[in-house]
């Protein structure tokens, strides 16, 4: 897939690549986030999704291709696109020996907001009790409540976001996710979020990327995602792939085969069917029931993890 | 104007920083040391009664007087700028990587440039005040010993000298920065301190002392021998080089390595 971007293009890879000695971080990667959208970059640890980002923003220079940011090529010396965009990488750090009050004033100075943007993203991350508390001795989550703060301050037309429910509450997550939804619908602001939380990708993302050993596998909007997690028919028999060629002979046109069963889409109200032509076959079952497949199969399933 | 926000910024990172204080504890204790020894040289029967350096402190040569007193003050400031300043660099830089937050500044719209000159100015201002402290004290601390042979010509000398070792060893600092930013922490630094203050010692003692950047601090301020009364404009052209060139190295590898903690 060759990525196009065009003018609404809020991130655009073209064979982004990162090589380290003998190990392809990340391998020939397109992508194409659009302005506006909630982007999840969804993959397991090491499957190159921080990698990825700290390419976005300059911070590691890439083997191969290139990136735009907000139409602007990310190159050494080019810093002024980063006035529009907001980030997270890895875990959330800051001054320790600073207040959260000091250490979003170094934001507020690098990035040019006004002064009063500190007291607005206190208030938003929930931060009011905790502003004068050294950021050294915050909990895990209220240093991730600061990290995020520090990439708000500014008001950003880009949010790039390395896993930014980490660390927090369910409240806190719940939080955060419609803090995103209202940025994204509210204010346009584009969000790309790496995660391998798969329900909360799946309650936040307009499209999810999925990622593994470097590679992007799949992107699914909300449609196919919604169509992915249609149900179908687990079929487990005795020969497989003859049990294939049958089904596919009676007209049962979405069928796949992996780990040794069939899935057979949109054939939920055709069980009885399903099972006449098998037995018909000559074909011995050993599992025939309806399923649902959710994100968390697909992606194990697509990235090749334990089902 | 970015430059102020980004100093002002550096400048905020020190606030409730123990490393300052410690910085501080650390160079006052030279002028007591200093005192120490003077005062044994005054009184070996004393010292010597109460088991302290007078056997040493005799063998050095040492008289207890301002100008003696004033010459080991500049070469303690000598010889401690090239381990004290490579300390404040370390920390200054370092601890982006130790605490993490280098990657927050990398990736925002302000040249790294710019992060080096800040950096920089702190390290200057810490290591200036740190000297200009230490020289105050110095001052209280020898007349309370009541050492003979003062003269306001004489303290102005000795500040002279003493500010003129701190800047020359300054001039070495942004190739510690530059080490530093290679490998993303304290240590680095601090083990190439030590090693240039080793090397730089060894040649002193040859013919290449005078171009050698670790060599000519320890030869102003007679570390190996005498002081050197000036130093051939050769020397100055070396360290001045040297300075230029660790803030250019530093600049490049902000600039364009990876800068992944």
């Amino acid at each position: 897939m060759r990525v196009v971007a065009t003018a609404s293009s809020a991130i655009a890879t073209y064979g982004l690549s990162k090589r380290y000695g003998d190990v392809l971080a990340v391998d020939v990667l397109d992508l194409d986030v659009r302005r506006g959208e909630i982007y999840a970059f969804l993959g397991s640890n090491g499957a190159g999704k921080t990698t990825t980002i700290r390419m976005l923003l300059g911070l590691i220079r890439p083997s191969g291709g290139h990136v735009d940011v907000l139409g602007r090529r990310v190159r050494p010396g080019a810093s002024d696109v980063f006035a529009r965009v907001g980030y997270l990488v890895e875990t959330a750090t800051a001054y320790p020996n600073l207040t959260v009050y000091e250490n979003l004033e170094i934001q507020r100075r690098l990035t040019g907001a006004p002064r009063a943007a500190i007291a607005e993203a206190i208030d938003l991350m929930r931060l009011g009790a905790h502003a004068d508390r050294r950021a050294g001795v915050l909990s895990l989550g209220y240093k991730q409540r600061l990290a995020l703060a520090r990439a708000l301050l500014h008001r950003p037309e880009l949010l790039i976001l390395d896993e930014p429910a980490n660390g927090l509450d369910p409240s806190g997550i719940v939080e955060v996710r419609q803090l995103l939804q209202s940025l994204a619908s509210e204010q346009g602001v584009t969000v790309f979020m790496s995660s391998h939380i798969l329900a909360e990708v799946a309650h936040l993302a307009d499209r999810i990327g999925i990622v593994d050993h470097g590679r992007l596998l799949e992107e699914l909007d909300r449609e196919e995602l919604r169509v992915r997690e249609r149900g179908h028919v687990r079929v487990c028999a005795s020969e497989p792939e003859r049990a294939t060629s049958a089904l596919a002979a009676a007209g049962f046109a979405h069928i796949e085969l992996a780990d040794g069963h069939l899935r057979v889409f949109d054939a939920e109200d055709r069980v009885p069917e399903i099972a006449r032509v098998l037995v018909g076959a000559g074909i011995e079952l050993t599992e025939l029931a309806p399923a649902r497949e959710d994100l968390e199969s697909y992606f194990l399933r697509l990235t090749g993890g334990v089902e | 104007m970015i430059f102020p926000q980004v100093l002002a910024t550096e400048f905020l990172k020190l606030r409730r920083s123990k490393v300052t204080w410690l910085s501080f504890v650390a160079l006052s204790l030279a002028p007591l040391g200093i005192a120490l020894f003077m005062w044994i040289v005054r009184e070996p029967g004393r010292a010597a009664q109460l088991g302290l350096l007078g056997t040493k402190a005799d063998l050095s040569g040492l008289t207890a007087t301002w100008p003696a007193y004033f010459s080991m003050l500049v070469l303690v400031v000598g010889i401690g700028g090239m381990l004290m300043l490579p300390f404040i660099i370390a920390y200054v830089f370092g601890r982006e990587y130790a605490d993490g937050t280098a990657k927050n500044l990398l990736a925002l719209p302000v040249g790294r440039q710019w992060f080096v000159f800040a950096k920089l100015v702190v390290a200057a201002v810490w290591w200036l005040v740190l000297v200009v402290a230490v020289l105050a004290e110095a001052i209280v601390v020898g007349h309370a010993l009541a050492l003979p042979g003062f003269s306001a010509g004489l303290a102005l000398g000795g500040a002279r000298d003493a500010l003129l070792a701190a800047g020359i060893s300054y001039l070495l600092a942004p190739v510690v920065a530059w080490i530093t930013t290679l490998g993303r922490g304290y240590l680095p630094p601090l083990g190439f301190a030590l090693a240039m203050l080793a090397l730089g010692n060894v040649f002193a003692k040859t013919g290449w002392a005078d171009w050698f950047p670790w060599s000519i601090v320890p030869l102003s301020v007679g570390t190996v021998g005498q002081p050197v009364q000036t130093l051939p404009p050769g020397s100055f052209v070396v360290v001045g080089l040297t300075f230029f060139a660790g803030i250019i190295a530093t600049i490049l590898q902000l600039r364009h390595a990876d800068n992944a903690q």
